[in-house]
C-alpha cells in the first residue's frame, strides 16, 4: 500500500491547496486574461496563468536571487507545501526520493534569451538551466533529497506516470518516502504550438460539450507525498489518500491524435483497476482528462464507455478551472481528487451545456455536495500516444 | 537484481552497426563534435517514412530495431527511454521560427515532433505496442533511471521483455550553444588519453543505444545486468568510495571481482577529479578502458559504456584497439559514469 501523506499546488485557481478548494467551491476559474506571457497573440485568447510575476513567485518561495526560472520556482513552491503538509523537516531520514515531471521544462526562460544568446557575448549561460531535467535537480537540491531524483516527459501523461513510478518504487521497497508530481509554465513555444495545431479556443474552453472548440493552456504544479506503511506507522502519519490504482497503457494509433474508441485510455483504466484489484462499479468519480479538443473528449468519452457499460459514475474536466497545464495537469489533478475525496463533493465541468452527439455521456456541471466519493479515477493522455490513470482512494 | 540483455542496438561516433568486427577499426577523434556514424536507414525504415524524422528519431528507431531483431522478438511488454536533451533539432527549428516570424506563419510538424517522449511514441507506433511506454529525463541520469524502471517491470511482470534505450543529439546548434557556454574543449586541448586531460570542456558525442531486456536467459543472451544506481549528487571523492562499497556489497562483490573498470572520464579537468582520485586508490590493479572518447560527453553516453560492456562480456574480447594483450577472463565488468560532477552512476555488467 503507497499512502498519500501530503499535497500541495500552484495554478491559476490558488497559490496553494486551500486557496485551490476554495475556488472549485465557489465554481471560479482560474481563466482569464493573458497578463505575463509576452506573445502576439496575448489579446486573443485566454489562459490559466499563476498570477505572480517572475519576481514574485521568487518572493514566495522566500528566495532571493534564486535565477530559478518560472518552471522551477512553481516546482519549489508546490514541493515546500506538500513537504509542510506530510509534517516533514529533514529529507534524510528515510530512503528519500523526488519525481517530477515537465514537458518543457526552463523553456519560458530560453525562448527570450535565445536569440541574445546567439547573436551576441551572452550574459547569461541559460542552456545549463534549460533541460527538462533541470528544474528536479534544483528542488531535490533545494529540500536536500539526494536518494533518488529524475524527471519524466512523457508529454500530457507526464506527472501521472511520475505518480505511478513515485508508488513502484515504494513497492518495490526501493524508496520509503518520495515526492511526486510535475511543473510547467507558460511558454511560447507551447502556446504557438497547440495554436498551430489548431486546438485553441479562444474563448473559456468547454469540455465535453458538443460545441467546443479547443483546449485553454496552463500553467501550475502540484507534488504528492507518498510513504510507504512502514513509514506511515513508525511515524504515525495522518493519511490524506491511498494510491489504490495505477495503469500506463500506449495508444499506438498517431503521435499526436487519439484513436477514436481510445485504446490507450481504455488499457490504461483498466490496468489501473486491476492494480486496485475492485471493479469498476466502484469508482465513484472520474477526474477526466477532458482537454476540450474535439479529438480528446469525444476518445475519452468512447474508452470511459466501454470500461464503464451502463454504470458511468459522475465525471467531470477541472481543466475548465485551470486551463490545461500539460506536464503538471495529473499532478494538479490529483490533489483536486483528492480534494473530491477528503469534501465529498464533485468539482464541476464548467462551460458544458449541450450534449456531445456522438455519445450519452454528460459530465457534472455543478457543484455536488454531500455525495459520498471513496475513489476516484484521474485521467491523463498525451501527444506520443501515452495514456496513464491513477485511482485514489479513501484510507 | 537479474536482468538478461537479450538484443543490443547501438548507433554512434564509432561503427557499432557491425558488431562482428567490435570496434575492430576504432578510432579516438581528436575532435570537439563527435558526430554518430549513421547506417543506410533505408535497410530499416521505409523511405517514405524516413522522410519526417529527425535525427535522433531515425537514431532511437534504428538502433531499436536492431536490439529487437537480436533479441529474435517483433514486440516487447515495454518501452522505455531515456534522454537528456530531448528532440532538440525539432525544438531549435519551432523556437528559431517563432523568434524570426514573430510568432506568425507556423507549422506544426516540429512542435509534434519535440516531445521528449516521441521516439518511445513512434516506436510504439511502428510496432503496434499498446504496452507501458515511459520516458525519462534526467540530464546525465536518464537512461539509469529508465533502467531501475525496468528493473522494477521484469520484477512485477514475469515473462516479459522491456525495450530500453537511451540516445541523445548531437545537432550544430545545440553544439553551438554549448560553445557559446564555454562547455566544449578547445581543438588544441584535445589529447587521444581523455584521463590525462588538463583543460577544462569536453567533446560533445551523441549516438543511441538500445537494449532488449528480461528475466529469461535464452540463445540470444549476451550478458547480464547485476547492479545498476544512480546517485543526484555525490558530495566528493569519500562519498563515491563509500557508495561504491555499498553497492559492490549488496552486489556480493569485492574490487578484485572486476575485472574491467569503464570510468565515465569527460576529459575535463575539473568534472574528471574525483574519477581520477578513485580510479588510482581503488582499481590501481584492474584494467582500465575509458568510453568516452569513443563516443563523446552527452547526457546518454552510458547507454553506449552498457552496450559496450555487454558486448565485451559477450565476446570475452576487448578490442584491440582498446586495450592490448588482454586474455584474462571478463566475468564482471563496472561502469562508474559521471555529468559534471555531480550526478554519478554504477553499472555493474557480467557474463552468463
Amino acid at each position: 500500500m503507497v499512502f498519500v501523506t501530503g499535497i500541495g499546488t500552484i495554478s491559476a485557481i490558488g497559490k496553494n491547496v486551500s486557496e485551490t478548494l476554495s475556488s472549485l467551491l465557489e465554481s471560479r476559474t482560474g481563466i482569464g486574461k493573458i497578463n505575463h506571457l509576452q506573445t502576439i497573440h496575448k489579446d486573443n485568447y485566454v489562459a490559466g496563468e499563476v498570477n505572480y510575476s517572475l519576481q514574485e513567485l521568487e518572493n514566495l518561495a522566500g528566495l532571493k536571487n534564486s535565477n530559478y526560472n518560472r518552471t522551477t520556482l512553481l516546482s519549489l513552491l508546490a514541493t515546500q507545501e506538500a513537504l509542510t503538509s506530510a509534517g516533514i523537516k529533514d529529507a534524510s531520514t528515510y530512503r528519500t526520493g523526488f519525481i517530477s515531471a515537465s514537458s518543457v521544462g526552463g523553456m519560458s526562460h530560453s525562448e527570450l534569451l535565445y536569440k541574445d544568446f546567439l547573436e551576441h557575448n551572452p550574459h547569461e549561460n541559460f542552456i545549463d538551466t534549460h533541460y527538462t531535467g533541470a528544474h528536479a535537480t534544483d528542488v531535490a537540491k533545494h529540500f536536500g533529497i539526494t536518494d533518488y531524483v529524475t524527471t519524466i516527459s512523457t508529454a500530457c501523461s507526464s506527472a501521472a506516470n511520475a505518480i505511478m513510478l513515485g508508488a513502484r518504487l515504494i513497492n518495490n521497497n526501493i524508496l520509503d518516502r518520495v515526492i511526486v508530481g510535475g511543473a510547467d509554465a507558460l511558454c511560447k513555444f507551447t502556446f504557438n504550438g497547440f495554436n498551430t495545431l489548431m486546438i485553441l479556443d479562444k474563448e473559456w474552453c468547454k469540455p465535453f460539450d458538443n460545441n467546443r472548440k479547443g483546449l485553454n493552456l496552463g500553467e501550475g504544479a502540484a507534488y504528492l507525498v507518498l510513504e510507504s506503511e512502514r513509514v506511515v506507522k513508525a511515524e504515525n502519519k495522518k493519511i490524506i489518500a491511498v494510491l489504490s490504482g495505477y495503469g500506463n497503457a500506449n495508444d499506438a494509433f498517431h503521435q499526436t491524435a487519439s484513436s477514436p474508441d481510445g485504446q490507450g485510455a481504455y488499457a490504461a483504466m483498466q490496468k489501473a483497476l486491476e492494480v486496485a484489484n475492485f471493479f469498476s462499479n466502484k469508482i465513484d468519480y472520474i477526474n477526466a482528462h477532458g482537454t476540450g479538443t474535439a479529438n480528446n473528449d469525444s476518445s475519452e468519452a468512447a474508452a470511459i464507455q466501454n470500461i464503464f457499460k451502463k454504470n458511468i459514475p459522475p465525471f467531470s474536466s477541472t481543466k475548465s478551472f485551470t486551463g490545461h497545464t500539460l506536464a503538471a495537469a495529473a499532478s494538479i489533478e490529483a490533489v483536486i481528487s483528492i480534494l473530491s475525496i477528503q469534501n465529498n463533493t464533485i468539482f464541476p465541468n464548467l462551460n458544458c451545456v449541450t450534449p456531445m452527439q456522438d455519445t450519452t455521456l454528460f459530465p457534472v456541471t455543478s457543484l455536488q455536495k454531500n455525495t459520498e466519493i471513496n475513489h476516484v479515477l484521474s485521467n491523463s493522455f498525451g501527444f506520443g500516444g501515452n495514456c496513464s490513470s491513477l485511482i485514489f482512494s479513501r484510507n | 537484481m537479474v536482468i538478461y540483455i537479450n538484443g543490443t542496438g547501438c548507433i554512434s561516433h564509432q561503427n557499432t552497426i557491425d558488431v562482428d568486427t567490435f570496434l575492430g577499426n576504432s578510432q579516438i577523434t581528436c575532435q570537439p563534435l563527435l558526430l554518430a556514424q549513421e547506417p543506410d536507414y533505408k535497410d530499416y525504415v521505409p523511405a517514405n517514412m524516413l522522410r519526417r524524422m529527425s535525427h535522433i528519431i531515425k537514431m532511437g528507431i534504428v538502433a531499436a530495431k536492431i536490439s529487437l531483431q537480436q533479441a529474435e522478438l517483433e514486440n516487447v511488454d515495454a518501452i522505455i527511454t531515456g534522454t537528456g536533451l530531448g528532440c532538440f533539432e525539432d525544438t531549435d527549428k519551432f523556437l528559431k521560427t517563432i523568434i524570426e516570424n514573430n510568432e506568425q506563419l507556423l507549422t506544426p510538424t516540429s512542435f509534434i515532433q519535440s516531445t521528449h517522449n516521441t521516439v518511445a511514441g513512434q516506436i510504439a507506433l511502428l510496432i503496434k505496442c499498446h504496452n507501458y511506454n515511459f520516458t525519462y529525463t534526467q540530464q546525465g541520469l536518464s537512461f539509469e533511471s529508465a533502467l531501475i524502471d525496468a528493473d522494477m517491470f521484469l520484477n512485477e511482470n514475469k515473462n516479459s521483455n522491456v525495450l530500453v534505450g537511451g540516445l541523445d543529439e548531437a545537432i550544430q546548434p545545440y553544439y553551438d550553444l554549448l560553445v557559446k557556454a564555454g562547455h566544449i574543449k578547445k581543438q588544441e586541448d584535445i589529447i587521444t588519453e581523455i584521463e590525462k586531460n588538463k583543460t577544462k570542456g569536453f567533446c560533445l558525442g551523441e549516438g543511441a543505444s538500445f537494449f532488449v531486456l528480461s528475466n529469461q536467459k535464452n540463445k540470444t543472451t549476451k550478458a547480464q545486468i547485476k547492479g545498476v544506481k544512480t546517485y543526484a549528487a555525490i558530495k566528493g571523492s569519500d562519498d563515491l568510495k563509500n557508495q561504491l562499497a555499498i553497492f559492490l556489497q549488496e552486489l556480493n562483490l569485492s574490487i578484485n571481482d572486476i575485472s574491467l573498470l569503464l570510468p565515465g572520464n569527460s576529459g575535463d579537468v575539473e568534472d574528471d577529479k574525483i574519477l581520477n582520485e578513485n580510479n588510482k586508490q581503488l582499481f590501481s590493479k584492474t584494467d582500465i578502458v575509458y568510453f568516452k572518447n569513443l563516443c563523446g560527453e552527452f547526457f546518454t553516453a552510458s547507454a553506449f559504456a552498457l552496450w559496450l560492456a555487454s558486448t565485451i562480456v559477450e565476446k570475452q574480447r576487448i578490442p584491440k584497439t582498446l586495450m592490448h594483450n588482454n586474455n584474462k577472463e571478463l566475468k564482471n565488468i563496472l561502469i562508474i559514469n559521471q555529468y559534471r560532477n555531480t550526478e554519478y552512476s554504477f553499472m555493474c555488467v557480467s557474463s552468463c
